[in-house]
């Protein structure tokens, strides 16, 4: 793999830590699957990138994207809260309408910002080389993401959601209102799923009806590499363990696609992400059945 | 104060599995006053405490705290005067987040969760202090997953965190049926030991006639739906189990023989 190669995998690798992290927030937190973010990552890039044509300050642009993409996840909170539709099915449902949606904001298929100004305009007086430039702006952006998202579930109203997604009785018993915490933990999530596609648009120069396909994969696979990696009772170390599972999930993909001997195309990715995730779903269960069976060995 | 008036609830109203859980239950509970509630099962013991503590919304009828009317409050809403204690050991704490977490979300019960940070050292000590009050060496694992402590020591934490922040009412809730004779003991020591303390309001619903009649000043029992006698005060002191099995038969009226093993068996 080349340099080149190497840090466009970092690049997308920390883009996709956010990515993780919004998944973590809604599988892990509060036991929400959402396939939403497959529509709400196109949803912050589309906007973003057609804001930016339009003449948006590229800020003002991004913040937007966000914005409109965590409303996406209101969305699907309401049709689950408020007409009980199941939590899976609705976002479903608010993926596909966003499809339409995204299609409509851009006016067409795919939007280039090749030679639009953006979020990293500012720094390129710097005289870092762009391609270190993106690297070390993603990773900046996905650190402090990380640590927002750790305090934040370390507050007070943080841990009241931690215990909606472990234990909606006791948490009701406490006081806490339930639907409140669903709606503003789906609006994390989905928010920071947005600001990722945003910096996609932007570090990659374009925005795609298709860019989202596949992001829940992803940020799955993200979340569960983390997961392996350390065992930990540390929100900190968890929410960056997300974005270490995502750097190393795209580093393993980039490697299979580059190994010649193996004969995949570019194209092959989504089967190989499908392959990943469920080794690392498999892999756990295994490891624990090898476990107790050579346990059960030692004892004859 | 407590005070019910008129309370139905009735379940899937209207279908042919139409239940009518509460038949116009009057109930006042004056302050400081531990009741016990008894009934055989499907009697509405669990549904009068629930309906109280707002879970289940009465069909009809009134609940007031005190004097302020909750009828139409929901169960968020009463969590600042009520606390609660479930039977399943599992029912009142989170069992991924640690006992400190769960300790810090019952400090802030009734308040509204703010962006300061849920733990500091002035409330872990706080916690350290009311988890040595247990005598489970529980004080010095804090930060140990509540998943991990076996079923008796949940529920010991349970019950320390309803009494983390005031309140005026306590609901127990079959709190020591899951448990094994001796952590039952237990438990029971320090929900005495709390209630006395605190001077709560406390409705108690269990199983067993022996524990309705050991605790508390007042036994209500219920049969379907009703409230079919109330005991307080001198003539209550003087009744063992074999009393309130006859008293029942009597407040049937019918003859109708009470068949409910747990009850029997129950002491």
């Amino acid at each position: 793999m080349s340099l080149f190669a190497f840090l466009g995998t970092l690049e997308i690798g920390f883009i996709y830590g956010l990515v993780a992290m919004g998944v973590y927030l809604t599988f892990r937190i509060l036991d929400f699957p959402d396939l939403t973010v497959d529509g709400s990552f196109t949803l912050g890039a589309a906007l973003t990138a057609t804001l930016i044509v339009l003449g948006f300050n590229p800020y003002l642009a991004t913040l937007l994207g966000t914005l409109a993409a965590a409303s996406a996840g209101i969305v699907t909170a309401w049709l689950n809260l408020r007409f009980n539709i199941l939590h899976l099915l609705a976002s479903i449902l608010t993926m596909t309408a966003l499809y339409t949606i995204n299609l409509r904001i851009m006016g067409k298929p795919n939007v280039a910002l090749i030679m639009e100004p953006t979020m990293l305009t500012p720094f390129e007086a710097l005289g870092i080389p762009s391609m270190y430039m993106k690297v070390i702006f993603v990773a900046l952006c996905a650190v402090i993401g990380g640590l927002l998202v750790a305090w934040f579930l370390n507050t007070q109203y943080g841990l009241a959601m931690r215990a909606v997604g472990s234990n909606k009785r006791m948490a009701q018993a406490n006081g806490i209102v339930v639907n409140e915490k669903v709606y503003v933990g789906l609006a994390l999530s989905n928010g920071l799923v947005g600001l990722a596609g945003a910096l996609f648009a932007q570090t990659n120069g374009f925005a795609d009806s298709t860019m989202g396909i596949g992001t829940i994969v992803v940020g799955l696979a993200a979340v569960i590499i983390g997961e392996s990696l350390f065992s930990t009772r540390s929100i900190l170390v968890i929410v960056m363990s997300c974005i270490i599972g995502s750097v190393l999930y795209r580093i393993a993909v980039s490697m299979a696609l580059n190994a010649d001997f193996l004969g995949f195309q570019a194209s092959d990715l989504n089967f190989l992400t499908a392959v990943l995730v469920t080794l690392a779903l498999v892999f756990p269960k295994l490891r624990r059945e090898w476990k107790a069976k050579k346990a059960k060995g030692e004892r004859l | 104060m407590i005070r019910c008036e008129n309370l139905h609830v009735t379940f899937n109203h209207g279908l042919p599995t139409e239940k009518l859980a509460l038949r116009g239950v009057d109930l006042t509970i004056p302050s400081g006053e531990f009741v016990t509630v008894i009934g055989s099962n499907g009697a509405g013991k669990s549904t009068l405490l629930n309906t109280i503590a707002g879970d289940i919304e009465s069909t009809r009828g009134k609940i007031w705290f005190s004097d302020r009317d909750v009828t139409s409050i929901p169960a968020t809403g009463r969590t600042k005067d009520i606390a609660r204690v479930f039977q399943d050991p599992l029912a009142g704490t989170c069992g991924n987040l640690t006992v400190e977490e769960n300790m810090s979300l019952a400090y802030g019960r009734g308040k509204r969760g703010t962006l300061s940070f849920a733990l500091n050292d002035n409330l872990r000590a706080i916690f350290k202090e009311q988890l040595s009050r247990l005598n489970l060496g529980l004080e010095d694992r804090l930060g140990a997953e509540m998943g991990l402590l076996s079923g008796g020591q949940r529920q010991s934490v349970s019950l320390l965190m309803s009494a983390l922040q005031p309140s005026s009412i306590l609901l127990l809730d079959e709190h020591t049926a899951a448990l094994d004779p001796k952590t039952a003991a237990l438990i029971m020591d320090i929900s005495s030991q709390i209630i006395k303390e605190k001077q709560l309001t406390v409705m108690m619903v269990t199983h067993s006639m022996r524990q309705a009649l050991d605790h508390g000043s007042r036994t209500i029992m219920l049969h379907e739906g009703k409230i079919i006698f109330d005991l307080a005060g001198d003539k209550r002191a003087g009744y063992e189990v074999k009393d309130l099995l006859q008293l029942f038969a009597q407040a049937r009226n019918d003859g109708e023989e009470l068949d409910d093993d747990k009850l029997l068996l129950g002491e």
